[in-house]
């Protein structure tokens, strides 16, 4: 396994008192495999991959219990060099708005040529002529020009190209992409994300989508977690998801996305707010929004029952969710 | 404007849609550059930085061109005094004591019977290296405190922060006084490093505010994603977004030196005779203000011109770097 993370739980210490930012999430990537993590905002899925990636600002942030298996290492144990060598190198992490991910002030071959600078330890010379390749791999028209042009000079798909590139210059086993396509619009969102799955099926890099995207994930993802409060609520193989959900959550997501044969209706919404992390609720989180919530999702914590092969789901009522919508 | 109604309007709308319009060759159409350019390059099609930006809008500045006029006059004339002020500062006649002015003497002479035109020229050395040194050390010491206290926070940068209060509390004036009136030496040394002693604390607070606002950049982060160690972030990516606060107060401060040398040599204080200084003059003028004004006067007004020169200098830097005033 490529990258294992085991029941890791990363708190903030707030003026308010801690946040529960992520309670015990357990998720694996293999090589050449695309995880999908799904949640709305503030359900830990950026924070888990900021854990992963050790760019989690501490304080305020903790990582209380876990571990994250790096080919088998313990990345908690490293020393922060050691961690650093493996950031960039092992594994890279790709941002939601790359205007705001690069450096305004230098030109986007000095940023690129960096990481060669950086990790390999090479000329100003050379890096250069490196990033000039990257551009060209990701389809940048003219990078031979274009190497000395600044962030704002480039339109927000191109940027996110860059940001790719970057990503993608020490060949890492593993990429974390966070919302990579949120800032863009739709028809340029394909573009980038047709290219970052080919260059990942070429180099066989584990990714891990971070989305809020439902229909992102359903054309590039293997498998899929969604995220609620912190905790993975259910995790399955795409497809099988999309078919049936076994979660509430996860039904009420599906439902809330606007649908052609579903035209003239209301939109479905899920009802209330996600909670509040510095008092999640009792039992089940998401039992006040639920609309399948007994008594016993007040009191009790639903464990990831197994659905079926490689496939759970923390709710109680699986079965009744998996088999039959009834709203 | 009749003839050609639609060239400029073509241009605009060709750069500024084609954000909205990224459809798959489009998107690449959009990069190439326009013949009128797109948003973001100069007229010659070469990438805009910060400070080509600023230097563009500096060049067009007239406030910038008049204070730089002077600044350079002023430089030049304390490398080389000589180039138009004959004789010496140092040689007085007492019998033309509050002469008016005289052949080879056009602002005439002081209570000493000294030349007033050639004082006041040597006087500019003073002024300058003063507050050239003074801006350096203070800049260097602000912002390499304030930056690294900013960038690492915690225990240090409460420390510092408490620091820079208490020194905040002196009074310039007073400290001076106190500091420096046991010091012997008569170089512009003793009175340099009291004022960046006094005066790193105003650099420090801005580096330290314009370092917490560079370091929660995105960019940032994607830096040390990316493997970046602390040293590179900071000045690679950190220090080149945080440095124009900095320029534009130390600017500004340069006058407020200038000006505090005059005042500390006045008070006997900073420079003193046979130091040749504006402050000097201007103190040893003040008794014969009714009878000789012209001794007071230009000495007086050379520090105003100067400290104006900078001061105008400095607006004109934090209007070009400061793109909100755009």
């Amino acid at each position: 396994m490529l990258l294992d993370v085991r029941d890791l739980h990363v708190e903030f210490r707030t003026r308010d008192g801690i946040t529960h930012a992520v309670n015990g999430v357990d998720y694996a990537v293999d090589a050449g495999e695309t995880l999908a993590v799904l949640g709305e905002s503030g359900s830990g899925k950026s924070v888990t991959a900021q854990a992963v990636m050790g760019i989690l600002d501490t304080p305020p942030g903790r990582i209380t219990a876990g571990r994250i298996l790096f080919r088998g290492q313990d990345l908690l144990t490293l020393k922060e060099q050691e961690r650093r060598r493996i950031r960039g190198a092992g594994m890279a992490m790709i941002f939601q708005d790359a205007l705001s991910a690069l450096n305004p002030v230098l030109s986007v071959g000095d940023q690129l040529g960096e990481m060669f600078v950086v990790h390999r330890g090479m000329s100003r010379k050379d890096a250069r002529a490196r990033a000039v390749e990257l551009m060209d791999r990701v389809r940048i028209p003219a990078a031979a020009q274009r190497v000395r042009d600044y962030p704002h000079q480039f339109s927000g798909g191109m940027r996110q190209r860059i940001m790719i590139a970057m990503a993608l210059s020490l060949e890492p086993a593993l990429i974390i992409a966070d919302e990579p396509t949120t800032a863009l619009d739709v028809t340029v969102q394909a573009q980038v994300m047709d290219l970052l799955a080919e260059l990942q099926r070429e180099y066989r890099m584990g990714l891990i989508l971070i989305t809020h995207d439902l229909g992102v994930v359903a054309d590039v993802a293997d498998r899929i977690v969604v995220m609620y409060a912190g905790k993975i609520v259910e995790s399955a193989p795409v497809h099988d998801l999309y078919k049936a959900p076994a979660h509430p959550y996860t039904r009420g997501l599906l439902d809330s996305v606007p649908r052609l044969d579903r035209k003239g209706r209301e939109l479905y919404a899920i009802r209330g707010i996600p909670p509040n992390l510095t008092r999640i609720p009792p039992g089940c989180s998401f039992h006040p929004r639920c609309p399948m919530a007994q008594d016993v999702c007040r009191t009790d914590e639903p464990p990831l029952y197994a659905v079926s092969d490689g496939r759970g789901s923390a709710c109680h009522f699986w079965r009744e969710c998996l088999h039959g919508p009834d709203h | 404007m009749p003839e050609q109604p639609h060239q400029p309007e073509g241009a605009i709308a060709g750069t500024g849609m084609g954000g909205a319009m990224d459809l798959g060759a489009s998107e690449a159409v959009t990069l190439e550059r326009a013949p009128g350019g797109p948003p973001g390059t100069g007229p010659a099609g070469r990438p805009r930085s910060l400070w080509s930006d600023a230097w563009r809008d500096l060049r067009r500045n007239p406030v910038f061109l008049l204070s730089a006029l002077v600044i350079l006059f002023l430089v030049f004339i304390s490398l080389w005094p000589s180039a138009i002020a004959s004789g010496s500062p140092l040689t007085c006649d007492l019998a033309k004591s509050q002469d008016g002015p005289g052949p080879g003497a056009p602002f005439g002479y002081d209570g000493q019977g000294c030349n007033v035109y050639t004082r006041t020229v040597y006087g500019a050395r003073a002024s300058v290296t003063v507050g050239l040194c003074a801006t350096l050390g203070v800049a260097l010491l602000g912002s390499v405190l304030g930056g690294l206290a900013g960038y690492f926070g915690g225990t240090w940068d409460s420390l510092l922060s408490r620091l820079t209060d208490i020194f905040f509390a002196i009074p310039v004036v007073l400290g001076g006084l106190v500091l420096l009136s046991v010091v012997t030496s008569n170089t512009v040394w003793p009175v340099v490093g009291f004022m960046v002693l006094l005066g790193w604390p105003q650099i420090s607070r801005i580096a330290r505010g314009a370092v917490i606002t560079a370091k929660q950049n995105d960019y940032v982060q994607a830096a040390r994603a990316l493997g970046a160690s602390d040293s590179r972030i900071l000045l690679r990516h950190i220090a080149p977004n945080a440095v124009a606060p900095v320029i534009v107060v130390a600017t500004i401060a340069l006058g407020t030196y200038i000006a505090l040398e005059a005042t500390l040599s006045y008070l006997g204080v900073g420079l003193k005779p046979p130091s040749v200084s504006w402050g000097i003059d201007i103190s040893a003028a003040s008794p014969y203000i009714r009878n000789a004004p012209h001794a007071l006067l230009w000495p007086a007004g050379a520090l105003a011109l100067t400290v104006l020169a900078f001061i105008m200098l400095g607006d004109a830097v934090r209007d070009a770097l400061d793109p909100k005033l755009r």
